[in-house]
């Protein structure tokens, strides 16, 4: 009996989710993209209007499903999208070879090309990449673009900068930090209103779509979504919402009346659609990772480099706090608590966004050097924290029997003091240089392209973060291991009594 | 008159007041050595022997009196030799780097100086593989190796057991007799009474008695003399 209430309660909770989840159609982009894709309604934060907003609206209309939307980092919109967290993704998601291969892609809905802006001044010195050989390009990281950058690289000598947003790279162009930014022409005419000063050369560069995505299984979804977008190809419902965001232009009803007659009502599949796990996938994945292997050596030596100079800044500095609190007057010692407080209790992500982009009105700092300055300025503050208490820890009657014996105060701190001060210091500072060697993956905000954000390219381009995560974590492990060796080493050497 | 004679004592001290807080540690404390003299400095826990012992080396900052004294060693209860360096370079550290010695003479005199204590044959160790006595020995050569004529021994048989007690007592007594002043606190009536040339009694920091320890500490005349040795009977017989 009591089973069979269970079973009953159990088929009712199994049966009644489906149900609900049918109604509801949970649709994932990414907000910080603003407008015209997707955008917090200035009149109202909790609502979201766009194109991108409106097309979902459609869809979720057309299947008669209420829309539900889920904020998923831009660069995260794939994976998110592979595990099932949302349905169908659409956030001026761009029609590329690997996601089409890793997920199932509708039919294009817009077509879009990449232009080139520069600063006005450079309009008629920069008019197209062959003009830019030497000089730095940005572009936003993890899109076709981006990739377009990368074999310029090779075709034209190009140094393609990649940013984590669309804002910055202009901001940067107008700042002078880059030549040009390549990237769509809807963004670029957003940052045309948005910056003076800058020209955006007519001439397409690439031409791509964008494109609604959704889980790999889920192919029958997007054939219903395929269906969807030719009938409001068909009956102005697209063009209508295009020209209310001001984003239409002659290329798309080319690029509708293509969709229309390529394929025949009713018929599944699209263009480049290939599914998961063939030979075919496996030979892309091998060839990547011999691709981007030599790029992730290069970027785990630039983690490196800019570790250790943090470090050795944070070190020297932290020494330096450590002894003006210690030995300092009442003034330096607040002013150097301050100096602590501050740098531990605020992020260091803001502290990188303040040094690289809120102090570039008065110095322009180049990216490395901002990366440096910021982990090695915000590190000073705990290293000083270590070093204070290694020096408080030295018994004051070692001191004492200093100052009897005629050592100078410099003397004692060089001889005495610090020796021992170091000592007890070793096993915390360690931690805190393998901490920073992760932490340095922040940097990757001020378009230094170091081993995490390296990774991250490497994973958007092959549509699977598996190889490349065990890759990144292989190198994090071959630069951090051997230091604590060392560091346990030199402790056992070392090793002080225990009082 | 007066004032010849204070030339030529190692040590004078007058009228040393030393407050901390509304407490009054000192009171008033004359104190003097000569060269050859072993002074012991007795009294209760918190009579004010240790603040005086340190307040002759520079350490307390005092609030009246005079002190007058030669270069000072000093040797604390708790050695604090320096942990990162070894015996013979604890000893070494300040003729190199304070009196600019040549590094090879520094070593050579600290070798001397541990092998008069009996403890040549530690000089390599760590502060920390030493025993309390061998540390004491390193912590009083370490003292020395800068040629105090004034060494202040901060109770120095507190961590010795009783045979170890009279190998320190005929140390002290050596250095004495090579012609420097030796002002030492302590617990010990018997050590301050084999080794000591005159014994000072603190009491609410003031000296209540001074004299010869045979004479003092057979015959106390002043009531805190008399408790301290009944303490020190007590601790015996446990």
């Amino acid at each position: 009996m009591r089973l069979a209430v269970f079973l009953l309660v159990l088929t009712a909770l199994i049966g009644a989710k489906p149900l609900h989840a049918q109604h509801v159609m949970r649709w994932g982009g990414d907000a910080e993209g603003g407008a015209p894709f997707v955008e917090a309604d200035a009149r109202d934060p909790s609502k979201l209007v766009g194109f991108d907003v409106e097309i979902a609206e459609l869809i979720a209309k057309r299947l008669g499903r209420t829309p539900q939307f889920l904020q998923v980092q831009f660069t995260s919109l794939d994976q998110s999208a592979k595990r099932g967290d949302f349905e169908i993704g659409l956030s001026g998601i761009e029609d590329i070879p690997a996601r089409r291969q890793s997920l199932a892609a509708s039919i294009p809905y817009y077509e879009f090309r990449e232009v080139m802006t520069v600063r006005a001044g450079d309009r008629d010195r920069f008019r197209s990449l062959d003009d830019l050989k030497g000089k730095r390009v940005a572009t936003l990281g993890g899109t076709m673009a981006y990739d377009l950058l990368l074999d310029a690289e090779r075709t034209h000598g190009i140094t393609a900068v990649s940013y984590d947003d669309d804002v910055h790279p202009y901001s940067d162009l107008v700042l002078g930090r880059v030549d040009a930014v390549v990237l769509d022409n809807v963004l670029a005419d957003r940052a045309m209103r948005r910056n003076q000063g800058l020209v955006t050369h007519a001439d397409a560069l690439a031409v791509g779509h964008y494109i609604v995505i959704t889980a790999p299984e889920n192919t029958a979804l997007r054939d219903q979504v395929d269906t969807i977008l030719r009938d409001a190809m068909r009956d102005g419902t697209l063009e209508s919402i295009f020209k209310k965001w001001r984003v239409w232009n002659e290329d798309q009803p080319a690029l509708y009346a293509r969709q229309l007659e390529t394929v025949a009502p009713g018929t599944p599949g699209t263009p480049g659609t290939q599914p998961l796990g063939t030979p075919g996938t496996v030979r892309t994945v091998r060839t990547s990772v011999g691709a981007y292997l030599p790029s992730l050596l290069r970027a785990a030596v630039i983690t490196l480099v800019l570790s250790c100079a943090a470090m050795a800044l944070a070190v020297s500095l932290g020494m330096m706090i450590a002894i003006g609190r210690v030995y300092g007057d009442p003034l330096s010692r607040l002013i150097l608590t301050v100096y602590v407080e501050v740098m531990r209790g605020t992020p260091v992500l803001l502290q990188l966004f303040v040094i690289y982009y809120g102090l570039a009105a008065v110095i322009r700092l180049p990216a490395f050097i901002a990366a440096l300055l910021g982990l090695g300025l915000n590190y000073a503050a705990y290293e000083s924290e270590i070093y204070r208490s290694a020096l408080e820890a030295v018994p004051r009657g070692q001191l004492d029997a200093a100052r009897i014996l005629g050592f100078t105060r410099l003397q004692t701190l060089r001889l005495i003091r610090a020796p021992q001060a170091f000592r007890l210091a070793l096993a915390p500072m360690t931690n805190d240089f393998v901490a920073l060697l992760k932490d340095s993956s922040l940097v990757s905000m001020l378009t230094v392209v170091e081993l995490t954000k390296q990774t991250q390219i490497f994973a958007t381009n092959i549509g699977s973060w598996v190889i490349p995560g065990v890759l990144c974590a292989l190198l994090y492990l071959a630069m951090s291991l051997p230091l604590g060796f060392l560091a346990r080493r030199l402790e056992q050497r070392w090793r002080m009594p225990t009082p | 008159m007066e004032d010849a004679d204070a030339m030529s004592h190692v040590l004078e001290a007058r009228g040393v007041h030393l407050r901390r807080g509304s407490r009054e540690i000192l009171r008033g404390v004359n104190l003097r050595a000569d060269a050859g003299e072993i002074v012991a400095l007795m009294g209760l826990s918190g009579s004010g022997k240790t603040t005086m012992l340190r307040c002759i080396a520079g350490l307390e900052a005092r609030d009246a009196g005079e002190v007058t004294a030669a270069k000072v060693g000093m040797v604390f209860q708790f050695h604090y030799l320096f942990e990162h360096l070894s015996a013979i370079d604890n000893v070494t550290l300040a003729p190199t780097h304070v009196q600019h010695v040549p590094l090879a003479d520094a070593r050579k005199r600290a070798h001397a100086l541990l092998e008069q204590l009996g403890v040549g044959h530690r000089a390599e160790a760590l502060p920390r593989e030493l025993s309390g006595g061998e540390a004491q020995r390193v912590a009083i050569a370490r003292a020395l190796a800068v040629d105090p004529p004034l060494l202040l021994l901060d109770e120095p048989t507190a961590s010795l057991d009783p045979a170890r007690r009279n190998d320190l007592g005929d140390a002290l007594v050596q250095l004495a007799t090579s012609g420097r002043a030796l002002v030492m606190t302590s617990h010990d009536d018997d050590f301050v009474r084999d080794f000591a040339t005159r014994v000072v009694v603190l009491a609410n920091g003031e000296v209540v008695e001074e004299g010869d320890p045979q004479t003092v500490l057979t015959s106390p005349s002043h009531p805190s003399t008399k408790e301290l040795l009944q303490i020190g009977r007590a601790r015996r017989v446990q």
